[in-house]
């Protein structure tokens, strides 16, 4: 699946992709700027999360908690080894059978789960974006 | 409740307050008497090396190498035995629950070791509370006031009636302000994180070469994303015309981005005094270091008539230090967590 979208299309494009996915691990990979923060945060909104989600750039993994369930926003960009991610209990976040979205998921490659929908992100010259949907390894 | 020993007057009495502070990355300890640094320490490599090398295993958490070590080295430079600390305190949250939970464990069994009282702080509240660690290079704010605290995690206006009234009026509603230096300066070439190289280079340059949207949001919130992409698009445009554009221009384009958002931080606390009629602004967090904020809110001592407080810097980053100041305001009021108190990832005040 292909899509290019602007952002007012945003909340039609995240609807889309929640109705489209087997899968409750989303990966997002795409540069700085592609817009993958944004598009979780309109897929969250889409969930039911109360809260504006914020950037876990620092924190690594932001918790929200939706309506009985949990949903899990990781940024792996600042990271420099797997041994980090290890360090802060990863593997219990990712197969807590919560709802994960995983920005910079190549950082952590060797630990992410199989079963996922890998989503890449990319900016077009006149501001839109298109995302295409990955075939599971 | 474990079996503690509680004074009855405890307004005046001398009290030793260990805090430890393991909400992200670093795992710290600190010694704190009436509101006196004794020790403040963080967690390095040296500490490490000091205590037999790193451990080897592959799952070990940082934090948990590094707690014994760290308290062990506050206790030494605090020149105290650990008998003598009044009560332990911890931070409870927000932050990373992994990293919270090896500081809780530490701080119940420690409590509980000795048969003293534990003290539960929210890490949010600590780096506004820093401002009354008793110190010749800070003083303290009055009630009520305004605190702005800027981090490469948070961005959060507070309104602070008392010590523990406090109330979070505007918030960023994406990036926080740390990760907008931070990433700007990636999109620049300048090696992560850049927000201390970007503070320097900034002050070489001219701020109105190259201005920079700022994004229009509520007048107490924050959005920090917006100001990333619009510096990544015009690196790319420019690049495309002069490949060595960044090069050339560098401190123009790193002064241009903090004086955005230096301007934008200022906004936003003029519409928080305008809006609370509180005229006393106390900044604190990482950011605090920023030279073009530290001017900027002296600059408005000045022109706007403000009361203004900027922490010393060890105050400012992660740090123990700030967790024993909480811990030891909540040990005067007596106000003490139970054993089973649980560790949150996310935590209001």
């Amino acid at each position: 699946m292909e899509l290019t979208f602007t952002l007012e299309e945003l909340p039609a494009v995240a609807a889309k992709l929640l109705s489209n996915s087997k899968s409750k691990t989303f990966l997002f990979y795409g540069e700085m700027g592609a817009g993958k923060t944004t598009l979780i945060k309109e897929i969250a909104k889409n969930l039911g999360a109360a809260e504006a989600l914020s950037s876990p750039t620092f924190s690594i993994v932001n918790e929200h908690v939706l309506d009985g369930e949990k949903l899990y926003h990781y940024d792996f960009y600042r990271l420099e080894s797997l041994e980090e991610a290890l360090d802060i209990g990863i593997e219990e976040y990712l197969y807590s059978g919560h709802w994960n979205f995983v920005e910079w998921p190549e950082k952590i490659e060797q630990l992410l789960p199989g079963e996922s929908t890998r989503i890449e992100l990319t900016k077009n010259d006149n501001g839109s974006r298109t995302l295409s949907i990955m075939p599971v390894k | 409740m474990h079996p503690i020993n509680v004074p009855n007057s405890l307004k005046d009495q001398n009290i030793y307050i260990l805090g430890i502070e393991s909400s992200c990355d670093d795992t710290a300890a600190s010694v704190i008497n009436n509101g006196v640094v004794l020790s403040n320490v963080v967690a390095t490599q040296k500490i490490h090396e000091a205590y037999g090398g790193v451990v080897p295993e592959l799952a070990s958490r940082a934090h948990q190498q590094n707690i014994v070590p760290v308290v062990h080295e506050a206790l030494r430079q605090a020149n105290i035995d650990k008998k003598a600390v009044s009560a332990i305190a911890f931070t409870q949250g927000p932050g990373l629950m992994g990293s919270l939970l090896v500081g809780a464990s530490f701080s119940k069994s420690f409590a509980m070791g000795m048969g003293i009282p534990l003290l539960a702080v929210n890490h949010m509240q600590a780096h506004i509370l820093a401002h009354f660690i008793k110190d010749e290079e800070q003083k303290a704010p009055g009630f009520p006031f305004i605190a702005l605290t800027i981090s490469g995690g948070h961005t959060q206006l507070v309104k602070v009636k008392n010590y523990f009234d406090m109330e979070i009026i505007g918030e960023t509603l994406d990036d926080a302000v740390g990760e907008a230096f931070d990433k700007s300066a990636k999109i620049l070439g300048l090696p992560y994180p850049g927000g201390p190289m970007m503070d320097k280079l900034a002050q070489q340059g001219d701020p109105s070469r190259f201005p920079f949207p700022k994004p229009k949001v509520g007048p107490l919130e924050f959005s920090f994303s917006g100001l990333k992409t619009a510096v990544l698009y015009f690196v790319e445009k420019e690049t495309k015309a002069n490949p060595n554009f960044v090069e050339e221009n560098l401190n123009d384009i790193c002064a241009g981005i903090q004086s955005t958002i230096v301007e934008y931080l200022m906004d936003k606390l003029k519409n928080a005094v305008k809006i609370t009629g509180i005229n006393e602004v106390a900044i604190g967090g990482g950011v605090s270091a920023n030279s073009g904020i530290r001017t900027a809110l002296r600059e408005a001592e000045q022109s706007l008539g403000w009361k203004t407080y900027i922490p010393k810097f060890e105050y400012c980053t992660d740090n123990a230090a700030m967790i024993a100041m909480v811990g030891e305001l909540k040990y005067r009021t007596q106000q003490f967590a139970e054993t089973d108190v649980i560790s949150m990832a996310r935590m209001k005040f």
